[in-house]
């Protein structure tokens, strides 16, 4: 992905706080953003919440340059209850995780952006203590 | 509209060509004794971060002394391809008659790690802030399928090895060497439940087709492209084993023609999980029954409906933006009865199917034999 200072920073608040859209008709919530629902209805802002199931899961060794030194990553399909969302999931082993485990969000460092040096920050997911 | 001819690059690392080169190679071939083209239109997606020219189109048919043709570009992704080929069909229906449609694509500019973080921007960039890598979404969702309907991983693995022994005939295969299931699972993980053997291979190539709106020396008839767009994010999916663009582009063509009565399809198996969900959202195969129906044959060359002759995408290869239109070229052959691999004897209708990523598009193109 591009991670220029402006796509990091015009992006923060949807990273930092998990905000994703809501259809003002059907209700219907979306993450990432949406401009229109499938509805016809209008979105609007709608923060999601920051507990949920994981579904299913991958343990990702073919990794991004910039996260070998911790691959392996575990990233995971999350049911959040009002939407699902594709997430990383931290602070547990591969032998640990488990389809329907309870996960919560947890502010994390995402990455850096190479030679422009901008630390991304943005969410993550960890087993329910 | 009517495939007159096609031509084919071997999908491999091709170091010493570049995109024009391995796009005027396969142009030049589909071309001999043709008197001039309406339009060239280019299909090509990952060329745009591997070497990037703009006006792809104008500058390959300039390259190519098409002096004075028109020239357009496609990129829509693993599907640009049938993309191309749908434009073209809309274009024999009004002011062009004869269509050159050439897909190209490089895999092999960067090292495998920098081409899969290109290939991730397959999926909806807005949700790339993970660097998850480019196999996760597959893995997440092989998961889901193995423990929603109880399919060892074993039984998983027999579609690669299907893919193999199918592509050792194909002289245009990248991997021409047969695999037993047992190898695919000791081979790399790449994002478990997935190896590297479940994945395709990463190799350039480059294939055309001439579209005619005349049926002089066809090779077969190209009876219609159909598409439809999907949700952008697994996550938004009903069900994320489904593809839904996918039902609804096929479904759009079995209103009109009997597309479930065909005797070969060249199908889009970015992954041993995709080729599952591309039959199984078809109506191919009923659903969670597709792994064991590909191990007990019904989809090997002599089964009841051969799937992916040519070896598909994991092993003929995939040269993204070129992929759709090697299976238009394979399918034509085919009801030719002159594909150089395994052949379908007396094959008379088949379809190529396209889906970028896991369903942001899908395009299935149908064909009929004209002997």
């Amino acid at each position: 992905m591009v991670r220029t200072p402006p796509v990091v920073w015009r992006s923060r608040v949807h990273r930092y706080r998990l905000v994703g859209s809501k259809c003002k008709s059907c209700g219907e919530v979306y993450y990432p953003k949406i401009f229109s629902c499938p509805c016809g209805g209008e979105a609007e802002e709608v923060e999601l919440p920051k507990v949920g199931r994981l579904i299913s899961y991958s343990v990702v060794y073919a990794v991004d340059e910039e996260s070998r030194d911790r691959s392996p990553v575990i990233v995971g399909l999350i049911d959040l209850g009002v939407t699902r969302l594709v997430g990383e999931i931290v602070d547990v082993t591969p032998e640990e995780v488990k389809s329907g485990m309870h996960v919560e969000a947890v502010f994390r460092r995402i990455g850096e952006a190479g030679e422009r040096g901008v630390i991304v920050y943005g969410l993550k997911f960890r087993p329910v203590m | 509209m009517f495939v007159t001819r096609v031509a084919m690059e071997k999908v491999d690392r091709h170091y010493e060509k570049g995109v024009r080169e391995l796009a005027a190679g396969v142009a030049r071939k589909a071309l001999e004794g043709v008197d001039g083209v309406d339009y060239v239109i280019v299909a090509s997606s990952l060329s745009y971060l591997q070497e990037p020219q703009l006006d792809l189109g104008a500058h390959l048919a300039s390259a190519l002394g098409l002096k004075g043709t028109r020239a357009l570009n496609v990129e829509a992704g693993e599907a640009s391809g049938l993309a191309a080929a749908e434009m073209a069909s809309a274009l024999l229906k009004g002011k062009a008659s004869r269509v050159l449609v050439v897909g190209v694509d490089k895999l092999t500019n960067f090292p495998s790690a920098e081409t899969y973080a290109h290939l991730s921007l397959l999926y909806d960039e807005s949700i790339s802030t993970y660097s998850s890598g480019f196999g996760s979404v597959a893995g997440i969702l092989m998961r889901l399928y193995m423990e929603r309907y109880g399919v060892d991983r074993l039984t998983m693995a027999h579609w690669p090895a299907l893919m193999h022994s199918n592509a050792k005939h194909n002289p245009y295969a990248m991997l021409r060497f047969a695999i037993a299931p047992e190898k695919v699972l000791e081979a790399m993980p790449m994002a478990d439940p997935i190896t590297l053997m479940d994945s395709f291979p990463l190799g350039d190539g480059a294939a055309a087709v001439l579209l005619e709106s005349k049926p002089r020396d066809a090779l077969a008839e190209l009876v219609a492209v159909e598409s439809a767009v999907g949700p952008a994010s697994v996550a938004w999916s009903e069900d994320p084993l489904f593809i839904e663009p996918l039902a609804l582009a096929f479904n759009r063509l079995s209103e009109r023609y009997q597309v479930g009565e065909v005797d070969l399809v060249e199908l889009h198996d970015s992954f041993t999980i995709t080729a599952l969900m591309v039959l199984e959202s078809m109506g191919l195969e009923e659903r969670g029954k597709a792994a064991e129906a590909v191990a007990s044959g019904r989809f090997s060359p002599n089964g009841e409906l051969p799937v992916n002759p040519s070896g598909g995408l994991k092993a003929r290869g995939h040269p993204i933006g070129a992929t759709g239109v090697y299976q238009l070229a394979e399918v034509a052959l085919q009801l030719a009865g002159s594909f150089p691999g395994l052949k379908v004897e007396g094959a008379k209708r088949g379809l190529a199917v396209s889906v970028n990523g896991f369903g942001s598009s899908a395009y299935v193109a149908y064909l009929r034999g004209v002997l």
